[in-house]
């Protein structure tokens, strides 16, 4: 039946997500280690390194923050998405949230009450909505749904702003440079990985952003991204904050339509050292019609 | 491990004092746990001379910015206004040790100096840190969940001296 199908594969994806580094992910972090010679910036990589070992063989949390579940789809041309499918991806995602277990972050009541978090949190982890989602038309054969888990740190230290670009590629990237300067200094989870997305509205640079998390590679990096990560790291904020020469192990950036004018909407997310935490799943293969 | 030095609870004053910023570290003991929520109630208790038995728990004390669920645990980042803003009157009582992550200011580094107290980093390994903690219960504000006041038993809990004896690894020039 698809939607028992369908609920355990994304609440699976879920897990795998919270839980698992991408073998791309391992291998940038084997890099960063190998050319380290900070022994403060050494000893918190291997930390990272460890922890990502643990989590997987346990399937249990990288993080306490657990994160918000944003979901990307992709949908190929003989595909197509029906109402149900879409509830059954959600309730997926409340599975995914139990199985985790996702730490329970749902704030109770609404407007001021929500705001001020005055009557706390839900106890059930599997109360947190998912962030509406994107959904891309894709040429490819799949229905692929993305699960990403987004915590909260990256979200204080992120931001969404207008560059005035000077008609100057240069300009928009030392900007970029300059905010993650900054956020990494903060954020004390780094090695990061500098999610960036550019489109001509705020909305546009964020859906951007997160289709950037989706594509991103650490061993495929273009010029935009690597120039980028490379000015980042002379700063010498390193993992943690301790220091040494990895303070970002790559640039995820997605640059979109741009508007006719003299500005560029950037967001741009210092995703922490777990981040971006995403797992995919084919969900035309999970109900036979791939 | 060899140059990793391994602090117990309570941390004595002299302790702090004989720290370094970048020294690794292992806690192990009962560790408080609290974050945004509760640490300004505990300030408030403080202030208001009202602390009652938690002062025993704070008394060469360790203070980890974490929430507390099945989750896990893993540091906040300490830099947080309700955080940091925590750190000199929660030394006041005798907290020896602020455990988070992220820099803190030159002005909390010089409050810390003052009271015999310290910052230290903590990796955020959840998975890590679920196999170095042996118990953990509630000791104060139950209704605020998983940002309630807890109480951790750690061992070996693995750390950093970020700031100790006014100086920090945040200074310009310490941090290569």
């Amino acid at each position: 039946m698809d939607r028992i199908r369908v609920i355990d594969a994304v609440a699976e994806a879920l897990v795998t997500a919270g839980s698992t580094y991408s073998p791309e992910k391992m291998r940038a972090y084997e890099r960063a280690l190998a050319v380290e010679t900070n022994e403060r910036a050494r000893w918190a990589l291997e930390q990272i390194i460890d922890n990502g070992r643990a989590a997987t063989e346990a399937r249990s949390p990288l993080c306490d923050d657990t994160g918000i579940p944003h979901l990307f789809l992709e949908v190929g041309r003989e595909h197509a998405v029906s109402d149900d499918l879409i509830r059954f991806i959600i309730e997926g995602v409340a599975e995914g949230l139990r199985r985790l277990p996702g730490r329970p972050m749902a704030v109770c009541g609404e407007g001021d009450v929500r705001l001020a978090q005055a009557e706390g949190m839900y106890e059930d982890p599997s109360m947190l909505e998912p962030a509406p989602m994107a959904v891309r038309v894709v040429d490819e054969d799949v229905l692929r749904l993305s699960v990403l888990m987004l915590g909260g740190g990256p979200a204080i230290r992120g931001r969404s702003f207008r560059v005035f670009h000077r008609h100057s590629a240069r300009v928009v990237k030392e900007q970029i440079v300059e905010w993650a300067v900054e956020a990494t200094s903060q954020l004390g989870c780094t090695p990061c990985t500098l999610a960036v997305g550019i489109g001509r509205s705020h909305y546009e640079a964020a859906n951007l952003m997160l289709e950037a998390q989706v594509y991103g590679n650490y061993d495929v990096q273009s010029d935009f991204e690597r120039q980028i990560t490379e000015a980042v790291n002379t700063q010498g904020v390193g993992a943690l904050g301790l220091g040494g020469h990895t303070t970002a192990l790559a640039t995820f950036a997605k640059i979109g339509p741009a508007r006719a004018s003299g500005v560029r909407i950037v967001c741009f997310r210092p995703c922490c050292c777990f981040e971006p935490r995403i797992a995919k799943v084919d969900l035309a293969e999970v109900m036979g019609i791939g | 491990m060899a140059g990793i030095r391994e602090l117990r609870i309570p941390i004595l004053p002299e302790e702090v004092d004989s720290l370094e910023v970048g020294e690794m570290i292992t806690i192990s003991g009962g560790v408080l746990a609290g974050r945004d929520a509760v640490l300004p109630k505990i300030c408030a208790l403080i202030e208001a001379g009202d602390l009652g038995s938690l002062s025993r728990f704070l008394r060469g004390g360790v203070v980890f910015h974490t929430a507390v669920s099945l989750a896990g645990v893993g540091p906040t980042s300490s830099n947080k206004i309700e955080i940091e803003g925590s750190f000199d009157v929660l030394s006041s009582v005798g907290v020896r040790m602020h455990l988070g992550k992220g820099s803190i200011s030159s002005e909390t580094v010089s409050a810390l100096a003052r009271r015999h107290a310290c910052f230290a980093v903590i990796p955020p390994v959840t998975a890590l840190l679920g196999e170095k903690t042996r118990s953990s219960k509630v000791l104060a504000f139950p209704e605020l969940g998983i940002e309630a006041l807890h109480l951790l038993e750690a061992e070996g809990y693995p750390a950093i001296i970020a700031a100790v004896n006014g100086r920090s690894m945040f200074e310009s020039g310490t941090n290569g």
